[in-house]
């Protein structure tokens, strides 16, 4: 059952970056009167840059040269964590913790890498990367204590498993999934805190730290940030599954892989219809999310104190 | 226990011998010996207790006033001695490869080294010694010697000033304990620690106060927020070595304090729980957003020990209140993540310290705005570095991620008797979440800036090779940080035993807090390993090229991102409590004839704050209160959440 369940878990790991990706481009290819590239194109550049050789800067050690890799092992166990097609492999009680801190050990080897190669915009993207995920980091942990104490489980996937039925309830589920969108747009880079396709350097974040990196070690990257937007909806995706979870195993799976594809959408055409924030913006946008953590961990408080 | 009473005299004759030799290197072996032998008898008594013995006493009869002297070696006594020695002794070594230049020059090393075997004397008295003026002596030796240890380079101004004032701070502290003792004293007619539980098993006012002394005379010895003013500069004054004995190992001494009286204390009462985590949260938050802006790389690893000593303190607090409320998961969590969380930053917060060391020894600044590009010059101290970093920030798979682990189990378990508890225990944790990403920021900055790039400072000649003595050493602590990271039963058996004494003995063993996590850990170390082997094996193919940066083929360093710049978003956010001292001269006119030039650096806030307070009087109020308008959204966002705040305890008290 545990390898089976870890096999389902990497091939859904596996297959889904590349679509929600290949969904995003095309929601706003669309938007913008185009037909836009196959759902599958991820695929095929991932396959183009690996056949290819990657150029370092001379600049650069080995750091440069293993962070893609360290992020993505860091993603990666980050992603087992989280339920997507089956019960997490990993699940614990405080699993949070650890993925927080997994995805935080990915940050700073992404960030290494940008500032070993002395490039004035790669140590921007980075300062700018290191500011926002320390503001961040104590929203996600708000929203998880606040769905773990709710639910009565110790781990991510139980808190998640949370349904709005009474008053308190509803507004920690708002708060809670408020929250994570916010958690999830700054982590994983998307609008309207950085904007994956533009051509600016001096206003990007996550694409200006891997500039100079190419080849395999790009596709890394370009799957590592795949992963990271996957496991992040799939946050949302567990709250907000309509199935119902009497439906049986395969319909909850079924249910949140269709949410994850509809956040997909709905995280196109937020990068079609808004505008980036301006990055003095940018911290205020995760106050917001602070905010909604303490929201969420009032309402806890209160439908717990109530039900004493 | 005749074994660690041995080590007095041996530690003793290994002071003389360390100053009257005639031959430096004799002096110099003699201090080594004498503490190798110390520490084998140390060990050999300590063990056994910390493997479940029975505990260790003896007496020696003495006449007024200082009664007899009772010596009594429990678990957390021989916890502390059990690595505070053999730390000791590493550093020790280590000051022989630091110190070679001044030797060279002509120096007599003999007194440091001496003085490097009175602190681990001082260990031995005040982890084992129950009479309060022994404690007392055994205090005041580590403090001189401290001192003296710090002023090495006692020639310069700036360095004697920082060793005063480290001097007086401790003294103040000394004062503030000696009022403690005097007041127990009085209760209970004895010098006897022994003695003083009558009186402080008793919840009563004056032990309140006793409480409150207590916690100050040790904030002031383990440098908590805001009794952390000497740290600082103390820390970048002293040789490497000093700075990390002192940060990892001797102000540690505080926390035992700490401890004991806790443990003589009984149940202590509920604020004395939030007092403790509250001043562990401020110290925690403080020395994390200060690591975040110092420009000198020994004073910012002097403020994450503050943040460190703060996150220990979080989990003493979170077992101060189990013990009130009776919640052994919280007492278990909270002693159990704290005391690992202290074994753990005196592991990878005396690497840091050695590898900044070194990097003073190469380039002779340890000014993060001069360096970069250390890597090439000394690719291993940089490896050592980065792995005490990231154990530093909490990251898995090291050891600190697990200590934190245990305190966060301990902060959202939901163990507090009412919901309000509750509520600020998991606020408690967000903090610490902020806390661990914001020294994960400080680290990579650090590292980054200083090892990775190319260098900034034309001036820095770094041809000369890291002294092996030096890099023996940080290997001794790196191994260290990855076995306890990836086997934490070995660090957790020094742990147990200790936890043991605030639990009682029918607590679950520790191990099994972190069974599930560890998993996790081992997953996370795999794919590191694999991916990371996988990663090197695709990249040996690689081209070499100019970095390409946007097309721009001809950088320069002095275009990199610099540590202040990498900082500055960060820092303009918490400007409010990190203050910024900027020296600028702009250009001038359209066509400036005279060079520009900016220089920002950041001073301890509460040190400001003092003086402000001492210089301005009651115009620094008017200062604040003309602030606060201007910024009507920040009033705004306090009354709104104030003010829910109410609602909530008011709602959700009710039936």
């Amino acid at each position: 059952m545990r390898i089976g369940a870890l096999a389902a878990q990497l091939a859904a790991l596996a297959i889904l970056p590349i679509v929600v990706v290949g969904v995003i481009n095309r929601v706003k290819s669309r938007w913008a009167g185009r037909k836009g590239p196959p759902i599958l194109q991820l695929a095929f550049d991932l396959r183009r840059l690996l056949r290819k050789r990657a150029v370092y800067s001379a600049t650069t050690t080995g750091v440069f040269q293993l962070a893609p890799w360290l992020a993505l092992a860091a993603a990666l166990t980050a992603a087992l964590i989280v339920p997507i097609v089956v019960a997490p492999v990993l699940a614990f009680r405080l699993d949070f913790v650890a993925f927080a801190y997994a995805w935080g050990l990915g940050r700073v080897a992404l960030m290494l890498g940008a500032l070993d190669t002395g490039s004035a915009f790669e140590g921007m993207g980075a300062s700018r990367e290191a500011t926002f995920g320390a503001l961040l980091e104590p929203a996600l942990f708000l929203v998880a204590v606040a769905l773990c104490a709710d639910t009565g489980a110790g781990s991510l996937a139980g808190g998640l498993a949370l349904r709005p039925h009474d008053p308190a309830s509803i507004a920690l589920w708002v708060a809670s999934i408020a929250a994570l969108l916010i958690v999830v747009t700054v982590e994983c880079a998307r609008m309207p805190v950085d904007d994956p396709t533009t051509h600016l350097e001096l206003t990007m974040i996550h694409e200006v730290m891997i500039l100079d990196h190419s080849g395999p070690d790009l596709a890394v990257l370009e799957y590592t940030a795949g992963l990271k937007l996957v496991t992040g909806l799939a946050l949302v995706a567990n709250l907000t599954n309509p199935v119902p979870s009497a439906a049986g195993e395969l319909a909850g799976a079924a249910g949140v892989v269709g949410m994850i594809v509809a956040l997909a959408i709905v995280v196109g055409c937020v990068e079609s219809l808004t505008a980036r924030l301006k990055l003095r913006v940018v911290p205020q946008y995760i106050a917001i999310a602070l905010g909604a953590g303490v929201i969420a961990l009032l309402a806890t408080a209160w439908r717990l104190g109530a039900g004493t | 226990m005749t074994g660690i009473l041995l080590a007095i005299p041996v530690l003793l004759a290994g002071v003389v011998l360390a100053i009257a030799l005639p031959h430096r290197h004799a002096r110099v072996a003699a201090a080594l010996i004498s503490q190798g032998v110390a520490i084998v008898l140390v060990l050999l008594e300590v063990v056994p207790v910390l493997a479940g013995g029975a505990d260790l006493h003896a007496t020696w009869p003495w006449s007024f006033p200082i009664e007899d002297i009772r010596f009594h070696v429990d678990a957390l006594g021989a916890f502390f001695l059990a690595w505070s020695l053999p730390m000791t002794l590493v550093g020790s070594i280590y000051a022989i490869g630091y110190l070679k230049p001044y030797v060279a020059a002509g120096r007599n090393a003999g007194p440091h080294f001496a003085l490097l075997n009175l602190v681990s004397l001082s260990f031995v008295v005040v982890y084992s010694v129950q009479n309060a003026l022994v404690f007392l002596l055994g205090w005041e030796i580590a403090a001189v010697s401290a001192w003296l240890l710090v002023i090495w380079d006692y020639r310069s101004q700036k360095i004697r000033f920082a060793g005063f004032n480290y001097l007086v701070s401790t003294h103040v502290g000394l004062f503030v304990l000696v009022s403690a003792f005097m007041l127990m004293h009085g209760k209970s007619d004895s010098m006897d620690f022994g003695a003083w539980v009558g009186f402080l098993h008793k919840p009563s006012g004056l032990r309140s106060m006793v409480f409150a002394l207590l916690a100050v005379a040790f904030a002031l010895k383990s440098a908590y927020f805001p009794f952390h003013t000497w740290l600082p500069r103390a820390h970048a004054a002293a040789p490497a070595h000093v700075s990390a004995l002192m940060s990892g190992v001797i102000h540690k001494a505080g926390l035992f304090g700490l401890l004991r009286f806790t443990l003589l204390m009984g149940k202590p009462e509920e604020w004395m729980g939030w007092a403790v985590l509250a001043m562990g949260a401020a110290s925690a938050l403080f020395g994390a957003l200060s690591t975040a802006s110092q420009r000198d790389l020994k004073r910012l690893l002097g403020y994450s020990s503050t943040e460190n000593v703060g996150i220990a303190a979080i989990g003493f607090g979170v077992g101060y209140l189990g013990l009130t409320w009776n919640a052994p998961a919280l007492v278990l969590a909270g002693f159990g993540g704290g005391l690992f969380h202290l074994l753990n930053h005196a592991l990878f917060k005396c690497l840091l310290f050695y590898a900044a060391g070194a990097v003073y020894r190469v380039t002779h600044t340890v000014d993060l705005e001069r360096l970069g590009g250390l890597w090439r010059v000394m690719p291993a101290t940089g490896a050592m570095f980065l792995l005490g970093g990231l154990a530093i920030s909490a990251l898995p798979p090291f050891n600190g991620f697990l200590s934190e682990f245990l305190i966060y189990g301990g902060l959202v378990g939901g163990g507090a008797p009412t919901i309000m508890g509750d509520v600020a225990l998991a606020a408690m944790a967000a903090v610490l979440a902020f806390v661990g990403a914001t020294s994960a920021l400080a680290i990579t900055r650090a590292f980054g800036v200083a090892f990775l790039g190319v260098a900034r400072d034309p001036k820095i000649h770094a041809t000369e090779p890291v002294p092996r003595t030096l890099l023996a050493t940080m290997v001794v602590h790196a191994a260290a940080i990855v076995v306890v990271g990836l086997v934490p039963l070995v660090g957790l058996a020094l742990v147990q035993a200790p936890v043991a004494l605030f639990t009682g003995p029918d607590a679950p063993p520790l191990a099994r807090s972190l069974d599930a996590v560890l998993d996790l850990v081992r997953v996370l170390a795999a794919l590191l390993a694999v991916l990371g082997v996988l990663g090197w094996w695709i990249g040996r193919r690689a081209r070499r090229h100019v970095t390409w940066g946007c097309g721009f083929a001809a950088p320069s360093p002095r275009m990199q991102y610099t540590a202040s710049s990498f900082a500055a978003q960060f820092n303009r956010i918490f400007e409010a409590v990190m203050p910024v001292k900027r020296r600028e001269t702009l250009p001038r006119a359209v066509f400036p004839t005279q060079p520009g030039q900016l220089s920002t650096s950041h001073v301890d806030a509460v040190e400001r704050r003092m003086f402000e307070v001492l210089g301005q009087n009651e115009q620094m109020a008017v200062a604040v209160s003309k602030r606060v308008p201007e910024q009507p959204r920040i009033a705004f966002a306090i009354g709104l959440v104030v003010l829910v705040g109410i609602v909530v305890a008011v709602v959700g008290g009710l039936p």
